[in-house]
């Protein structure tokens, strides 16, 4: 079974008369360890479908059904204490909060873990070291580039062990270089520890990193391409 | 529930030094009024309550129950209370009679100025120490008969508008076209009697050009109140009155009750507008990290958690604002004489004062931070995400 399915997801705003579909009966699975890449025009509801996986909106009508659960029936309680198990959420503008360091930035999910202050402190000087930030962790946010941000975002993301990993164009704000190193790491995510990924971009390139890539448009799938394996897109793209 | 560390909660105060300058002000201006407004309150109540002696009994003018100072007796009741009265009590052969004079006299504290101010004179008698026993004389010596010498109250100097020092023993005060020497200071805690000036009966009513005196104060011993009341009942060529003291300035407490109400009434509405500019800097501090707000949702924090975290925050401020007015409070306010009216009295800072003072500026934080949280909180996640 898949780790994630989507059958006839809709996801509906109704103002008065007008109802807006950003999601149209959507048919998807995505199994344990992909790595997956949506693209599509703007306004084609990547986003809302990638909050929709991430249990932070809720479906209209339909099943997500994520490890065998029915995650758009979940409370809204429930629904946020399994976030804290299952997701990890990159962002486009990174979101790290400005008064804590990349070490407290990295530490908030795991205060949501029963987990002892020393093992915390071990798993969060594992992540950052993961990103390469080691040597930063005392640092402010405003101390670090946007690359940096991003890297301890990410490290964040994954410092709680969650199965999925989603991220709204990760490098849609970072140069070429930046850009570059922050897919290499998402997919040593995905390769290396098993992490299913499934991410958010309006970048060819950046979906090349990608082993499935999805096209969106008005909220339905229009075609899917695969790539042969995410290593050659890396080469691809060096 | 898992919250988020307290830490979170105080760096994020510094985020904007003057949102913070800000709440702290704000609160500590809201605890300092609400504490003022109760000291006064309760500096008032205290000084009239405390007046009056569960055991003291005013026989007083039918008619005038409510002021001792219309009321005029024959000086003849004193002796005829003492003698018809069984169960007052005595110290060795001396009765708890005391007969009193009181008079509101414009008094100066130089001979040709016109500026006065209404002070309440009271004459009286040895038997007035007995029945009066708060007043204690902390400076000189009570004053003599004959010589136009008198006693100040330890606030008096307030209630005339001058300074303690041309209030001083030595000095001489002016009321009755006569200089009267002051000879000696008392003090009469928590008393109405503090915002006065004693003197010799017999002094007093020469002076005045009376020979009527205003009451008669008697401390009962074995005998009840309704053996006083029958005595003023029954001797109608008297035409008397018999209250107790209690009750007499009871009446005056509530007499106040609406200047009171009025007092409670401006404190609670400043403190209503301290409480929407509060809402007002709350809210622009918690609405420029609605993103974070999602971001921390997004984690898996519960909004709960994040209300909490955001109520610490406010309270933090509100906190370091109501501990300064608290602090400054106990030295400026507490024991600050004012005048009134009917007197002068000493500020009160006592627990009840602290607290309500406390409680004051922490509801304003608490309540303060409460509309905003739920505002920002109320919006959905992805919308949160989407927000500057
Ligand atoms: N709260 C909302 N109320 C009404 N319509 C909404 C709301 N949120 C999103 N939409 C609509 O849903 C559609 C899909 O939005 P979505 O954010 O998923 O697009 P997207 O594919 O991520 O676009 P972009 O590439 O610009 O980020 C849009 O037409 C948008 O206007
Ligand atoms: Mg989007």
């Amino acid at each position: 079974m898949a780790l994630i399915e989507c059958r006839e997801l809709t996801k509906e705003y109704r103002r008065g008369e007008n109802v807006i579909r950003p999601l149209q009966e959507l048919d998807l699975e995505v199994e344990a360890g992909a790595f997956l890449a949506l693209m599509g025009p703007s306004g084609s509801g990547k986003t809302t479908l990638l909050n929709l996986i991430a249990g932070i909106d809720q479906p209209t009508r339909g099943e997500l059904i994520i490890d065998g659960e029915d995650v758009g029936k979940l409370s809204r309680s429930r629904l946020a204490a399994w976030r804290a198990d299952y997701i990890g959420y990159v962002f486009q503008l990174y979101n790290l909060v400005p008064v804590l360091t990349a070490y407290e930035n990295v530490e908030l999910p795991l205060l949501l873990h029963p987990i002892k202050r020393r093992e915390r402190h071990e798993r969060v000087a594992t992540a950052l070291e993961l990103v390469g930030l080691a040597d930063r962790h005392d640092h402010y946010p405003r101390q670090l580039s946007g690359g940096q941000e991003q890297r301890v975002a990410i490290a964040r993301a994954i410092v709680a062990d969650p199965r999925i990993i989603v991220a709204d164009e990760p490098t849609g704000d970072l140069d070429k270089p930046a850009a570059h190193a922050i897919m290499n790491l998402l997919t040593r995510l995905n390769q290396e520890l098993g992490k299913t990924m499934i991410m958010v971009t309006h970048d060819a390139h950046t979906a090349e990193y990608a082993a499935r890539t999805l096209h969106l448009d008005k909220g339905r799938l229009v075609e899917s391409g695969a790539h042969i394996a995410a290593g050659a897109a890396m080469e691809a793209a060096s | 529930m898992r919250l988020l560390p307290l830490d979170y909660a105080v760096r994020n105060l510094g985020r904007s030094p003057l949102r913070l300058a800000m709440s702290v002000v704000g609160a500590m201006l809201v605890a300092l009024l609400v504490l003022t407004a109760s000291a006064f309150v309760r500096g008032m109540e205290r000084s009239l309550i405390g007046s009056g002696s569960l055991d003291n009994v005013v026989l007083l003018g039918a008619g005038s129950e409510e002021s001792i100072e219309r009321s005029e007796i024959k000086a003849s009741v004193a002796s005829q209370a003492a003698a018809s009265i069984h169960g007052i009590r005595s110290q060795l052969g001396q009765a708890y009679v005391s007969p009193e004079v009181h008079m509101a006299l414009p008094v100066t504290g130089a001979p040709d100025t016109t500026t006065s101010n209404q002070v309440l004179i009271r004459g009286i008698s040895a038997a007035a120490y007995l029945v009066h026993p708060q007043v204690r004389i902390v400076d000189g010596r009570a004053p003599r008969q004959g010589a136009d010498e008198i006693m100040l109250g330890r606030l008096a100097h307030t209630r005339m508008g001058l300074t303690e020092d041309a209030a001083s023993v030595g000095r001489s005060l002016y009321f009755e076209d006569r200089a009267w020497k002051i000879v000696g200071r008392f003090d009469a805690p928590g008393t109405v009697m503090n915002a006065e000036i004693w003197t010799p009966l017999n002094d007093l009513m020469v002076a005045a050009r009376r020979d009527t005196i205003s009451c008669v104060v008697l401390t009962l011993g074995d005998a009840e109140f309704a053996d006083v009341d029958a005595f003023a009942k029954t001797r109608l060529d008297l035409e008397l009155t018999a209250l107790p003291e209690a009750d007499y300035y009871g009446q005056l407490v509530a007499f106040y009750t609406p200047v009171r109400m009025m007092i409670w009434l401006t404190a609670g509405l400043i403190a209503l507008c301290g409480l929407f500019g509060g809402l007002n800097t709350m809210y622009a501090a918690f609405v420029s990290r609605v993103r974070e707000i999602g971001m921390l949702q997004s984690l898996g924090y519960s909004r709960r958690a994040i209300a909490i975290s955001f109520a610490q925050e406010s309270l933090i401020a509100a906190a370091c604002g109501t501990l300064i007015a608290a602090v400054a409070g106990m030295m400026l306010l507490d024991g600050l004489a004012v005048r009134i009216s009917m007197g002068a009295f000493g500020l009160r800072m006592d627990t009840t004062t602290l607290m309500l003072g406390l409680g004051a500026g922490l509801l304003l934080g608490l309540i303060g931070a409460l509309p905003p949280t739920v505002r920002c909180l109320r919006m959905p996640i992805p919308a949160a995400l989407k927000a500057a």
